[in-house]
């Protein structure tokens, strides 16, 4: 179990910097999901952490130990990779065993902990086989308990469930999970997938070209993005953006496009007379408007319906923009039937049409 | 692995191309065990009794007999020294790329761009100077830059198949770049390895114009030897040619088949 504490690494190729400045502390027993898309710098990163790339810049310790100038082995920590990275010509044993056995330990306690580990991760029937005669899960399981069985400090995880098919991959995130519930080992895992950011991580880092674009619990981000980026990436559906003008009236800023109009109060938000703004809501927080309320209307003829069970997600177009509501799928609106619906103030997201920052004013 | 092909068509069309290329195999293998007159008669004999005279007579012959030890201990020697540098050169260039990486691989492979009588003349000078022409330390060295460039050249691919994420499990694992490279890179390469040496060491075993050139008594190889044959006289000694070239044929061979079971019984020690 150890802490991880980077203070500003710094990765540079040649003259090309691909991460800035990155700051981070990582507590004991924490679960860290980097998320981001492919090219932000999270499996870089991770690879710092791991040793397998050199850190151009700034200092990287683990449980109190600078480890910059260290050899992987000698950082306390163990790595599960996206292709498995299984030793091709060994049996599932041998792979396991094959960190044990540089470090001389006994061959009788060698077996006992590759049994232990395989019998947690149900890998006991396949201990003598190779690798290829294994499915993608298994072999992911196997790569696991090889980390496993070194009892790190540390682990490291790139997207480790991306190269399995999806139902596979919920059943192996789910595993996941209760392994580091019952083994409580600090963990960094990189995804490019924020459900499994979402569902795994105590404290997600959300990196954009190199750097932090935000850091918070899964909960915290979902609900305060801070800026649009943060606030597209994260949440299926995906956010509804719009483009509205704003104007002061007494106590509220009304913004409005050609075909919407909303109301919200100046405490919240830091807007300014004719600023244009993106307004972003989710379309799970769009609810049917009730026939009395006239405020904060959004409201369009149903063009396409995703029918996903329990919900379905009603498209429909306010002023050229194609919006989404998340609604009950026994009592939403048919194709192209009117749709008339409303958004709580706490719902709505605003951010700055140039820096895409958020301008709610508790956040910024 | 193969592919399967049940048309009859196609079955005999391979079998055809199987007949092209074996038969005159089986014909000189057929011959060296008959006597001249069997040989030459006009009408082909498929029935006639074998004799073992051609294998006493070239095999009874001192220069075969010495041909014969020269030829294993040269290319034995220069395609073991060729593995032992060349695939560790090969991993290098493959592993670490820098940016002289293309220009040795290209450095490699022209070494084999010109013609063996154009290497041949200078190394006569330089091996008469040194007092070693017509040694097997000559030709061993000599050779050792055809298996060592072959080597190279055909590795390189090899260990670029190799997944990196492998090698780095076996780094986080604790193991250093030699360990990486002797318990990982190297028994996952070594099918097409295998191939890579087996190659080198036919091209050296058959060998014939650098080592005409480069040898006139003590260090003549098999393939000079057997060559030597044909300028008997008038009257051209079938037999013996064809058991000599049956003689030449086998060592590979064997080398082939102790080589590839090797590799089997070392894959599949732990299945």
């Amino acid at each position: 179990m150890a802490a991880i504490v980077c203070n500003e690494i710094t990765k540079r190729y040649g003259n090309h910097q691909v991460v800035h400045a990155f700051n981070l502390a990582v507590r004991e027993n924490e679960f860290v999901v980097f998320l981001g898309p492919s090219g932000c710098g999270k499996s870089t990163i991770l690879r710092m952490l791991a040793g397998l790339e050199e850190i151009s810049d700034g200092e990287l310790s683990i449980a109190g130990k600078v480890v910059n100038d260290l050899p992987p082995r000698d950082r306390d920590i163990a790595m599960v990779f996206q292709n498995y990275a299984l030793y091709p010509h060994m049996s599932v044993f041998d792979n396991i065993a094959f960190g044990l056995k540089r470090l001389k330990v006994a061959k009788s306690e060698i077996e006992q902990r590759v049994n232990d580990v395989a019998s947690m991760l149900g890998l006991e029937p396949y201990l003598g086989r190779k690798p290829a005669a294994l499915s993608g899960g298994q072999q992911q399981r196997v790569a696991i308990a090889r980390a496993m069985i070194k009892t790190p400090a540390v682990f490291l995880f790139d997207e480790p469930l991306s190269n399995l098919d999806a139902k596979l991959r919920n059943h192996m995130r789910v595993e996941i999970a209760r392994l580091h519930q019952s083994l409580r080992t600090t963990t960094v895992y990189v995804t490019h997938d924020q459900l499994e950011a979402m569902t795994l991580a105590d404290r997600i880092v959300l990196l954009k070209d190199g750097r932090i674009e935000q850091l918070g619990t899964p909960k915290e981000i979902y609900e305060n993005p801070r800026s649009k980026f943060v606030a597209s990436f994260i949440g299926t559906p995906s956010m509804n953006f719009i483009d509205m003008v704003v104007s002061s009236d007494g106590a509220s800023f009304v913004l409005t496009n050609a075909a919407t109009r909303l109301r919200v109060s100046k405490e919240r938000y830091r807007l300014q007379d004719g600023q244009t703004v993106i307004v972003g809501i989710r379309p799970a927080h769009l609810v049917p408007a009730s026939d009395g309320n006239d405020g904060n209307i959004i409201a369009g003829v149903v063009d396409l319906i995703e029918y996903l069970g329990n919900e379905a997600l009603v498209n429909f177009e306010l002023g050229g923009v194609e919006i989404g509501a998340l609604l009950d799928s026994n009592a939403c609106p048919q194709r192209k039937q009117p749709c008339r619906l409303t958004v709580d103030e706490r719902h709505i997201h605003i951010f700055d049409r140039e820096s895409e920052l958020t301008l709610i004013r508790s956040l910024s | 692995m193969a592919v399967k092909s049940k048309s009859p068509t196609a079955k005999l069309a391979l079998a055809i191309l199987v007949f092209i290329a074996i038969f005159p195999i089986f014909w000189v293998f057929l011959n060296s065990f008959k006597q001249l007159v069997d040989i030459v008669s006009t009408t082909p004999k498929l029935f006639f009794t074998p004799t073992l005279d051609n294998y006493i007579y070239v095999l009874g012959r001192d220069n075969v007999q010495h041909g014969l030890i020269n030829s294993v201990v040269i290319a034995g020697a220069s395609v073991l020294i060729g593995a032992v540098l060349g695939i560790p050169a090969a991993y290098a260039v493959a592993r670490y790329p820098n940016r002289f990486s293309d220009d040795i691989q290209f450095f490699v492979l022209s070494l084999r761009f010109l013609p063996p009588v154009a290497v041949a003349i200078p190394l006569i000078a330089i091996w008469l100077d040194l007092g070693l022409y017509d040694s097997r330390t000559a030709l061993i060295i000599t050779y050792t830059l055809l298996t060592m460039s072959t080597i190279i050249w055909l590795a390189i691919p090899a260990f670029t198949r190799v997944p990196r994420e492998v090698e780095e499990a076996a780094i986080v694992d604790g193991y250093g770049a030699y360990a990486v490279f002797f318990k990982v890179a190297l028994p996952i390469a070594a099918k097409s390895l295998t191939g890579a040496v087996i190659f080198s060491f036919i091209l050296v075993w058959n060998e014939f114009l650098i080592a005409l050139m480069l040898t006139t008594s003590d260090a003549k190889t098999l393939p000079i030897i057997a060559s030597e044959f044909t300028l008997l006289g008038r009257n051209v000694p079938w037999g013996i040619l064809n058991a000599s070239v049956i003689v030449l044929s086998l060592p590979p061979l064997i080398f082939v088949g102790v080589m590839s079971g090797f590799i089997n019984s070392a894959l599949k020690k732990k299945d």
